[in-house]
């Protein structure tokens, strides 16, 4: 079943050209990325222009190549031995690296797949790789596993680079509650067995507690707090991804809840609700750090002035990370996690087989493995990764459950459960774009 | 350049410019709207308009880092120089360490002077200042950090420029001005500072065009707003908003203009640099004994001085 085109989405519009001409769109893609390496660079995006022109194949049946046949799991994971599956992920995270390296592989090995782990800068990277892949019509392309959610997998979907169908028949699937939302959609586009549950994130703020007396309750709280603590709080300037999510947040907040804002982008309801978040984003501007004449980069530049004392905030939607930063002292020890009354944003990360993967029976393999109670809850202790489980615990046998309820406390950051209370889903990947650009104009602007 | 010397470097010409020039005419296309990444090619400047008031903004600041950067840049460039010719004993230890700045890429550059100069950084917390009472340097309301770090490693590069084109005749120029009777401030006005200023031209030049294009160093040093134009460019090339992309065309294009027109004027003043100097230099430069313009005029002062 196909999502219905989004007709007021300029990146549908554009990704709907993909369904015509996907072959183009990909390597399009793909080359004038390299445009941003500078002249250099965009001297192969003509050669990659001009090589796309000529090597793209008619493949206007390519969409429909793109759903998983349906096979006995046994033959699947005959299909699978010796097969070697590459796992593009973002490689910043050392925790990650460490989990996949040193407890995923070893397993993966055990039922005879050899899992290679791909680090990549950015998650955009890889889907740019599947798309170039898709254009040129491989079929044993290097991807065979992608960790992704959100816009990627929305921009891939659009593109019918993923395979499909096959994420609801791994045997492990049956311990996911069925009417998990953030399971079924992925920011708002319909999951469709395209991609696998890893793992759950919370929008998370965290504060010091020798220098916040009075924590606020609320994001409307958290903007007094700021007016009377001049100088003291900020957020990372959108397009970074924190600080996109934070500007969500905060038009949740303004709008008066998760509720009145509607997951599906539209220009009428935008021109409605984004005045108001403005007003509100631009009126605490001169009460943050440097007035608000400029804001930290990303979450890793917010962390650093968190840490240096120079902020009394920060924020992530990755809250595993807190743990560590306060085990080796770079946050204080007293540094504590921010619950919002109204609930923060949460969503859901995958894994996804690209069409072009030549190893997609082993990809099964390994996302199945990935879904197991074991492998999740090694995941999910805070002295792993610490990441949260996808499962619904009441799904699990006796002995399974208690290998989550064996897990170490987290010092710092408090369960799962307490952490997604009122929690609000994300928005549609559309309005990414508009909000990051509205607050450019109106807020950034204004300084 | 003679005829077969051209010849001999005819692939690599057309190497850069099959490169360059397919590279140019595909931004310069997008930027005008006529290379859409689906659609009907729409002609004409939205591009620019789309980038509408960040434009000014983001040629100010690509302008003033740029600027600032090449000044002090050829000025402590020249000064290093003057140290390393000396053949004073610091002058192998001060050569050394020019060409190790030269290979510290840009990027741990900046990482570097964000550890070192950052409210928080080294520097701060060495000299015991508060965050808030250390100056910003870094993403302040000046590219203070930016122009620093871009003038530390250009100027080494400078340097060994300057010294490549010196060369050895420089202590032979000194040594006649010396007995000629020229002091030390003569000697460094008469003749350093005009044999090299054709080389610190064109070198200067370089690194101009170089920062007008270069991102890393604005990038992690620099504020929010206004972006110089690659950043500006950059961020709007990685927007999920595809039709973004004219709008970061249009801005590379304009940094490539900014360079093309620097590029462009400096070119036509290097070589009046040269006719400026050949006459007054006290011998004649061993390394630009091939160029024309100083040969000849070489060539005719001795002509004229002769009966």
């Amino acid at each position: 079943m196909r999502r219905p085109r989004r007709s007021s989405s300029k990146l549908s519009a554009q990704f709907g050209s993909a369904h015509f001409g996907s072959a183009h769109f990909g390597s399009a893609q793909f080359g004038s990325s390299l445009l941003g390496s500078g002249l250099l660079g965009s001297g192969l995006l003509g050669l990659a222009l001009a090589a796309s022109a000529c090597a793209a194949p008619g493949n206007s049946d390519a969409a429909s190549g793109t759903t998983a046949s349906e096979q006995p799991w046994e033959q699947i994971v005959a299909d699978a031995q010796g097969q070697t599956v590459d796992l593009w992920m973002y490689g910043g995270d050392d925790r990650a690296n460490a989990y996949v390296d040193d407890v995923l592989a070893p397993a993966a090995k055990e039922l005879g797949v050899t899992l290679r782990r791909v680090p990549v800068a950015d998650t955009k990277d890889a889907l740019q790789r599947v798309l170039a892949e898709r254009a040129a019509g491989t079929t044993d392309g290097e991807v065979d596993l992608v960790w992704v959610n959100g816009d990627n997998f929305a921009t891939g979907r659009e593109a019918d680079a993923w395979l499909c169908g096959w994420a609801d028949t791994l045997p492990n699937r049956e311990y996911v509650a069925e009417d998990d939302p953030l399971v079924a959609s992925d920011f708002g586009v319909a999951v469709d067995g395209c991609e696998s549950p890893w793992h759950k994130a919370q929008f998370t703020f965290a504060y010091d507690a020798t220098r916040v007396d009075d924590p606020p309750t609320s994001l409307t709280g958290l903007l007094d707090w700021a007016r009377e603590h001049p100088g003291r709080f900020t957020y990372p300037a959108p397009p970074d991804f924190t600080g996109s999510v934070f500007v969500r947040q905060a038009l949740y907040a303004v709008s008066g809840g998760a509720a009145e804002v509607p997951s599906r982008f539209d220009q009428s309801t935008f021109d409605d609700l984004a005045p108001p978040l403005w007003d509100a984003l631009t009126q605490v501007a001169p009460d943050l750090w440097r007035e608000g004449t400029t804001y930290p980069r990303d979450s890793v530049a917010l962390d650093r002035l968190f840490a240096d004392g120079e902020v009394d905030f920060t924020m992530t939607y990755g809250p595993a990370t807190l743990t560590e930063l306060v085990a080796d002292g770079t946050f204080p020890s007293t540094t504590k996690v921010l619950p919002l009354d109204e609930g923060t944003v949460g969503n859901a990360s995958f894994l996804a087989i690209p069409a072009s993967s030549g190893d997609s029976a082993g990809a099964r393999v390994v996302a199945n493995l990935a879904l197991s109670p074991q492998q999740q809850a090694a995941k999910a202790d805070p002295d792993t990764w610490g990441q949260f489980t996808v499962l619904d615990l009441d799904l699990l046998d006796a002995a399974d459950r208690d290998l989550f309820a064996q897990l170490p406390q987290s010092p710092v950051v408090p369960p799962y459960e307490v952490l997604s209370r009122n929690a609000g889903p994300e928005l549609s990947s559309d309005w990414v774009a508009p909000l990051d650009e509205g607050w450019r104009r109106q807020v950034l602007g204004q300084r | 350049m003679t005829p077969r010397s051209l010849g001999g470097a005819t692939p690599a010409v057309l190497a850069v410019l099959l490169v360059a020039c397919t590279g140019m005419a595909a931004v310069v296309a997008t930027a005008l709207g006529l290379f859409p990444l689906y659609g009907d090619p729409t002609p004409g400047l939205d591009g620019w308009r789309a980038l509408g008031p960040d434009l000014a903004g983001a040629l100010r600041e690509t302008l003033t880092i740029a600027v600032s950067s090449t000044l002090i840049a050829a000025i402590a460039g020249l000064f290093v120089a003057q140290v390393i010719l000396s053949e004073a004993r610091s002058s192998r230890i001060v050569g050394a360490l020019a060409a190790a700045v030269l290979a510290v890429p840009h990027l741990v550059g900046a990482a570097s002077v964000s550890l070192l100069l950052a409210n928080g950084g080294m520097a701060a917390r060495v000299g015991g200042v508060d965050p808030g009472g250390w100056p910003r340097l870094v993403a302040g309301p000046w590219p203070i950090a930016t122009v620093l770090e871009l003038a530390w490693k250009e100027s080494a590069f400078v340097a060994l420029v300057v010294v490549a084109a010196l060369g050895p005749g420089h202590r032979r120029r000194l040594e006649t001005a010396s007995v000629l009777g020229a002091g030390p401030w003569q000697r460094w006005s008469r003749v350093l500072l005009p044999t090299s200023l054709p080389a610190t031209g064109a070198a200067s030049l370089i690194v101009f065009v170089y920062i007008v294009g270069s991102y890393e160093v604005a990038a992690l040093l620099g504020r929010t707003t206004p972006e110089p134009l690659p950043v500006l460019a950059f961020r709007l090339f990685g927007s999920i908003e595809l039709t973004a992309r004219p709008a970061a065309a249009a801005a590379a294009t304009t940094g490539a203009l900014l360079a093309l027109v620097a590029a462009v004027a400096v070119l036509a003043t290097i070589p009046s640099l040269r006719t400026a100097v050949a006459p007054r230099a006290v011998g004649r430069p061993g390394s630009r004994a091939g160029s024309r313009d100083s040969l000849q005029k070489t060539q005719s002062a001795s002509r004229s001085s002769r009966p």
